[in-house]
């Protein structure tokens, strides 16, 4: 497949569907749709700049748009908020990018069966500002709260930040329609029901099309849960002297039972050094906080004061000092900007240089915390013996299980990243670094990834060995659903199910 | 409209807070200069702007709890009412 398929007459044809003001083939529409926040091979930006945009309204534009990709055998990347952290997003074949973001309405309000049913254009923050009036909330709260959308939350099969209380993205959506990579249009749920929450009959196919990075269809309409909106909210920051203590608090904290706790997070002694040098918070401490136990909790007056004592007490019992309401409460309202806004990292002399944010990040018991943190460590401490522009901004481990806080942890170690100075050696140790840090994870009995996805170079070479038997499952069901492989090419090893040609 | 005031251009004199930081305006931390000199070169950027910028982060922090909660609970308030 080349850039050469989208010829004038495709344009031509995608006008005809989509209309002409929909439809962008010029250079700024494209380039811009190429890549999205995660570190980028800047010096190869070209090879991934799409050859038209579209930005269609409706399911039936969609579903014409990819049944005209497979009459011309060019690639189809979906897109909405272009805020994914693996790449899912970004064209490895040029083609058409399948914007969703003009497909943003709520479709249906139902306080009686307690569901909103949307299209997946619309972003959580807009649609939460809508049911505020309602009294309810749709509680998928990612740190890209404001500029994440619904499609892409269900493309990547997002973890949301009080999900320990209200589940993730995989939980809160109850039923969506999908276009399949060969055009046809068909709901999928637990079962057929749109609004049921439960049901054993069939497949549980909803959870096939969820966080398959665009790579089975475009998701065209969904239907998603309601909850009561919090009447009381409480933010507790604990401070610890060494990382044992804090860990083995956030433990506690984690199991505690409190029915309202909706995330417990541990910062370790690199994230505290990092927010030394710039954060508002952390900049005054004194140096034997070296460690910080984040916690929040959401419910109704009643049931949240007397949790927020007992949490209190925990968090001193097991060695923390409350932080107080101010670093409390500012921190956790900091919760969706404090990793996009620090543009700018340092060289081991201390200057300041312009550095763009990375995480890797994996799903890891509690038990292994200590230990793949040592390891993850070393490994960018390595890469930045080599390479001046990698700066290790430390790592955090939050509650990663839906509906109660325990089990395992989302474990990031954030990377900042001198964009402008890579070259392919150093982009070439960096992907390596990657694949180091993600078989740290899969020795360790965890997962590549808790919420971004794994398919970016690197921690992708590890899939088939994470999913073990179930990678030839993943291969076969990919060739059955997309027979040309048109929907994202490249993703995921996929191109692997065609290794003896297309069907 | 107010019109144009030296003294709202221009900031205090830096505080000294540690080996990395400086201080000018309450809340607000400022690398030191001394490390944006290399690679990066610290802006002149007028007082009133820094205030406006500090008074609209508190309003969005506000914002931010009003947008997910009716109230946010004090745990210093909780604390205190521990026998
Ligand atoms: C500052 C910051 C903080 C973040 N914090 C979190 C976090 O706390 N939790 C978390 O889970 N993630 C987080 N992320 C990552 C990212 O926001 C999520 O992965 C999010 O779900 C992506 O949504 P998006 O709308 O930007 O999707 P995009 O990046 O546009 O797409 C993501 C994937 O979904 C596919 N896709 C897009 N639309 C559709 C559709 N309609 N149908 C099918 N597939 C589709 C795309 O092809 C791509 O593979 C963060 C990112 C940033 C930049």
């Amino acid at each position: 497949m080349t850039a050469t398929l989208v010829t004038d007459p495709v344009i031509d044809e995608l006008i005809g569907i989509c209309g002409p003001d929909n439809v962008f083939a010029d250079k700024s529409s494209r380039v811009n749709r190429a890549r999205v926040p995660a570190p980028f091979p800047v010096h190869r930006w070209a090879e991934h700049v799409p050859d038209v945009v579209v930005l269609p309204t409706t399911a039936e534009q969609v579903s014409e748009v990819v049944k005209l990709a497979n009459r011309h055998r060019i690639p189809v990347v979906p897109r909405a908020g272009g805020t994914g952290l693996t790449d899912g997003a970004v064209p490895l074949r040029q083609g058409i990018v399948v914007d969703v973001k003009l497909m943003n309405k709520i479709l249906e309000l139902d306080l009686d069966d307690r569901t909103v049913t949307v299209q997946p254009g619309i972003n959580m923050l807009k649609l939460n500002e809508e049911l505020q009036k309602y009294g309810v909330i749709y509680p998928d709260d990612p740190a890209s709260y404001p500029c994440s959308l619904v499609g892409g939350r269900i493309g990547t099969s997002g973890w949301s930040l009080i999900g320990g209380r209200y589940g993730h993205t995989r939980d809160l959506v109850i039923s969506f329609q999908i276009v399949l990579p060969t055009g046809e249009l068909i709901w999928v749920g637990d079962g057929g029901g749109r609004k049921v929450r439960k049901s054993s009959t069939g497949y549980q196919l909803k959870h096939l099309f969820m966080g398959h990075q665009g790579t089975l269809g475009i998701v065209t309409e969904a239907v998603l849960e309601l909850v009561p909106r919090p009447e009381a909210e409480f933010a507790a920051f604990f401070s610890y002297p060494d990382y044992e203590t804090a860990w083995r608090s956030t433990g506690a904290l984690a199991r505690s039972g409190l029915a309202t706790l909706a995330g417990v997070v541990l910062f370790d002694e690199w994230k505290l050094a990092y927010l030394r040098r710039d954060d508002e918070a952390y900049i005054p401490q004194p140096d034997d906080v070296r460690c910080v136990v984040a916690t929040a909790m959401y419910g109704t007056t009643d049931e949240v004061r007397p949790g927020a004592k007992r949490l209190l007490r925990i968090g001193k019992d097991t060695g923390g000092a409350y932080l107080g309401d101010e670093i409390s409460q500012g921190d956790w309202a900091s919760r969706h900007d404090r990793y996009a806004t620090p543009l700018h990292g340092r060289l081991r002399d201390g200057q300041v240089v312009p550095m763009s944010w990375h995480c890797e990040d994996a799903s890891i018991n509690w038990t292994q915390l200590p230990a793949v943190r040592e390891k993850w460590h070393d490994i960018v401490a390595r890469l930045g013996d080599r390479f001046r522009i990698f700066d290790d901004w430390g790592m955090f481990a939050y509650t990663n299980a839906a509906f109660k806080p325990w089990g395992d942890y989302l474990t990031e170690i954030d990377v900042g990243i001198w964009e402008q100075e890579l070259d392919d050696e150093a982009w070439d140790a960096w992907v390596t670094a990657k694949r180091d840090i993600a078989a740290v994870s899969i020795a360790h009995g965890g997962s590549i990834s808790a919420c971004h996805g794994a398919c970016r170079a690197g921690e992708v070479d590890l899939v088939p060995e994470e999913m073990g038997g179930g990678w030839d499952v993943m291969k076969k069901v990919k060739r059955v659903l997309d027979p040309l492989n048109i929907m994202n090419p490249g993703k995921y090893l996929l191109d692997q199910a065609y290794e003896d040609g297309p069907s | 409209m107010i019109g144009f005031r030296l003294s709202a251009q221009r900031p205090p004199d830096p505080r000294r807070i540690n080996d990395v930081v400086v201080q000018r305006i309450e809340h607000v931390y400022e690398v030191d200069p001394a490390l944006m000199r290399d690679h990066f070169q610290q802006h002149d950027f007028p007082a009133w702007d820094t205030r406006r910028i500090v008074d609209s982060r508190w309003e969005h922090l506000a914002w931010m709890h009003a947008h997910w909660a009716d109230s946010v609970v004090s745990g210093e308030e909780l604390m205190s009412t521990e026998e």
